[in-house]
């Protein structure tokens, strides 16, 4: 299932070491987030006061970033990946953008008719032939999924101006 | 044993078992799906169980976390695509077996494997949680910050490729976990105005967004939604050969995990790997280790199952989750009202008991519902990845609603899932941010409770002999990841080997 369509290890170890190195940077953006809130707090008299805590997680953020950082630099600095991995990018962005939408039109649209359009289109970015007998899907788990959770179990879903 | 007894008496009416049976159907569909490892399972269906009573929802619970074990172990055997670290072992030998036509049998060592492991394991935890529960009970701030380094340092050396790596992770869950009002003084951390972060991050948001969005994700970004398997084909019976050499495996295997798991320490994998090991060592057919050898499922599978029954020690007696799945049983259990500790086998004994209960029939259940129905779990991996995902979103958004009930919570899932893609690309394991979430407010709080008792002075957390060795072994394990590394290439090694004698 996990068949890459980059299977050269030079190009795994490539992205690997991307993602090391972004995930690095985007620790050392937590710390600094981390930190200065913490400068914020209000101190307390306690041994440990409430800064304690974040102060030392910030700091470990911001070392070990910058070590996954420092382990990456070399291989970062090569050409830039093959055609095709600009397109995925997009369709990342594109299946964000569809869990964005599903959060935000959630209380007006309702469960059921949220939960198809999500199902349908993260499936279609997915690579999903026949748009159609997607959407068929989507209604059905959305549908189901209201049924069990809503009516049977009682979890309160939010439903849109058709009841639902 | 009067008080398991009542256990069983809650837990054997009629409703409670089909609450059961429902729980163990539903753990084995889901946990069979690829990509989806026990603690993602017991994440996703923890919304179930939310409005049964507790009763019912314990053993309902205790029917998905074993089912999503067993079902995590068919897709690593038939797929070689194991859920978490800890069925890496059981798919090595497993997925050679079932491309040779012997995925049947390797299944059903692995079935009858986990019942026996998982029945002895559950034995071993009726007799040794009200033991280590006495001696807990004894415990003070200072012994609970050294046993929680131990199992920081543990969880990120030996959950993932390297200390940096696993470190990297737990202290990630560890920035998630400052978020929400500090208990000492009130205070906001990290809520930035919004609201529903003001009592934190939920367990279950993180869980679902690192290990499920970041599924999703990887699979859009490397394109292979389009992904089929073929199934096996047959029913799972073991031949009298392959159960001769399976049922020793199973014993050895028992007596590595259940030990192993119990302590407090991250380590389901290690009993997996030594018990592989082990089993290599003793085997009279050592030439088919590599190829499919049956002792090396069923030893590794045992040692995986006692070692879960094993990590409930710490996580029922001390309130220690060791595993990204004891995390979310944490969560769960107290979302039932049963608080973790020395002091739940004297304030909340009766729902324990009924707890332990569960965890038996859910066994029993197990094997007397999979078995037969093998052939249907494998059916379900015939269903293309794109519409998985897709479903496997629809679900997490449901799960991450249930526990929050925000839309604020559905955004922090998706930022949170692009977190966990990154991590995944970059090889960070997640099972330790998983643990961090969870430990490090807990350490903090116990390591201000212990500075508030000696007046600040920082030597109250080596002031005893239990504490002082406590920390020796946190030292010492940060040394684990080379000896560890050491054992994997040598079974890749072996691996190797073996298959250039084949070629």
């Amino acid at each position: 299932m996990t068949a890459e369509t980059e299977t050269t290890p030079a190009v795994r170890e490539r992205s690997r070491a991307r993602a090391s190195a972004a995930l690095g940077l985007l620790m050392i953006v937590g710390a600094v987030t981390v930190l200065v809130d913490a400068a914020g707090l209000r101190r307390s008299d306690d041994a440990m006061g409430p800064a304690a805590a974040p102060v030392l997680i910030g700091v470990l953020l911001g070392v070990i970033g910058a070590g996954l950082v420092f382990q990456a630099r070399g291989v970062v600095r090569t050409p830039p990946l093959a055609d095709g991995h600009g397109r995925r990018l997009w369709r990342l962005a594109a299946l964000v953008g569809v869990l964005v939408a599903f959060a935000l039109v959630l209380p007006f649209l309702g469960y059921v008719v949220s939960s198809a359009g999500l199902f349908t289109g993260a499936a279609l970015l997915l690579g999903a032939p026949r748009p159609a007998r997607v959407a068929a899907y989507g209604w059905t788990v959305a549908v189901l999924a209201f049924l069990v959770f809503d009516r049977l179990i009682g979890l309160t879903l939010p439903t849109g101006p058709w009841g639902f | 044993m009067d008080a398991l007894l009542t256990g069983f008496t809650d837990a054997l009416t009629p409703t409670n078992l089909l609450w059961a049976l429902i729980g163990v159907t539903i753990g084995t569909a889901v946990g069979v799906l690829p990509g989806i490892g026990p603690a993602l399972t017991v994440a996703l269906l923890l919304p179930i169980t939310f409005r049964l009573e507790p009763a019912a929802a314990l053993i309902m619970f205790a029917g998905i976390y074993y089912g999503g074990m067993y079902g995590g172990s068919t897709t690593s055997i038939l797929l070689n695509t194991p859920g978490e670290s800890a069925s890496v072992v059981t798919a090595l030998e497993g997925n050679q077996m079932a491309r040779a036509g012997r995925g049947a049998a390797a299944l059903a060592t692995a079935a009858i494997g986990s019942f026996v492991a998982g029945t002895i394991g559950t034995i071993a935890l009726t007799v040794a949680a009200p033991v280590v529960a006495d001696i807990a009970v004894g415990f003070g701030p200072p012994e609970y910050v050294a046993l929680m380094a131990v199992a920081f340092v543990t969880v990120s050396a030996l959950l993932g490729p390297s200390l940096l790596k696993g470190a990297a992770s737990l202290v990630i869950g560890a920035a998630i976990g400052l978020i929400g009002i500090d208990t000492l003084t009130g205070q906001p951390r990290l809520a930035f105005g919004v609201a529903s972060l003001l009592d934190g991050v939920d367990v279950v948001i993180v869980v679902v967004a690192l290990f499920a969005l970041g599924e999703a994700f990887s699979h859009v970004v490397a394109g292979t939604g389009g992904a089929r398997v073929e199934p096996v084909r047959g029913a799972a019976v073991l031949s009298r050969a392959d159960f001769r050499r399976s049922w020793p495996a199973w014993l050895r295997g028992t007596a590595l995990g259940f030990p192993i798991g119990s302590l407090p320490a991250g380590g389901a994998e290690v009993p997996t790997f030594l018990s592989y090991g082990l089993e290599r060592r003793l085997s009279k057919h050592r030439e088919e280790f590599g190829h499919g050898a049956i002792e090396g499922v069923a030893g590794p599978e045992a040692a995986n199952n006692a070692a879960a029954a094993g990590v409930l020690v710490p996580l029922l007696t001390i309130g220690l989750p060791t595993s990204a799945t004891a995390a979310v049983l944490l969560a769960a259990f107290q979302s039932y009202g049963i608080q973790p500790g020395p002091q739940l086998f004297t304030e909340s004994g009766d729902l324990l008991w009924a707890l332990i209960a569960s965890l038996y029939i859910g066994n029993v259940l197990l094997l007397v519902l999979n078995l037969p129905l093998i052939g249907v779990w494998t059916r379900l991996l015939t269903i293309p990845a794109h519409s998985i995902y897709a479903g496997v979103l629809v679900f997490a958004c449901l799960g991450a609603f249930a526990a929050g009930g925000t839309i604020a919570d559905l955004l922090i899932l998706t930022g949170l899932g692009l977190v966990g893609l990154l991590m995944r690309q970059a090889d960070v394991p997640a099972a330790p941010a998983v643990v961090g979430l969870i430990l490090a407010p807990l350490a903090e709080q116990q390591l201000r409770r212990a500075l508030a008792l000696s007046d600040g002075d920082w030597t109250i957390l080596v002031s005893g002999p239990l504490t002082v060795s406590l920390w020796i072994v946190a030292v010492l394990a940060l040394a684990a990841p080379w000896v560890m590394s050491a054992y994997r290439r040598r079974l890749a090694a072996a691996g190797r080997a073996a298959d250039r004698e084949t070629a």
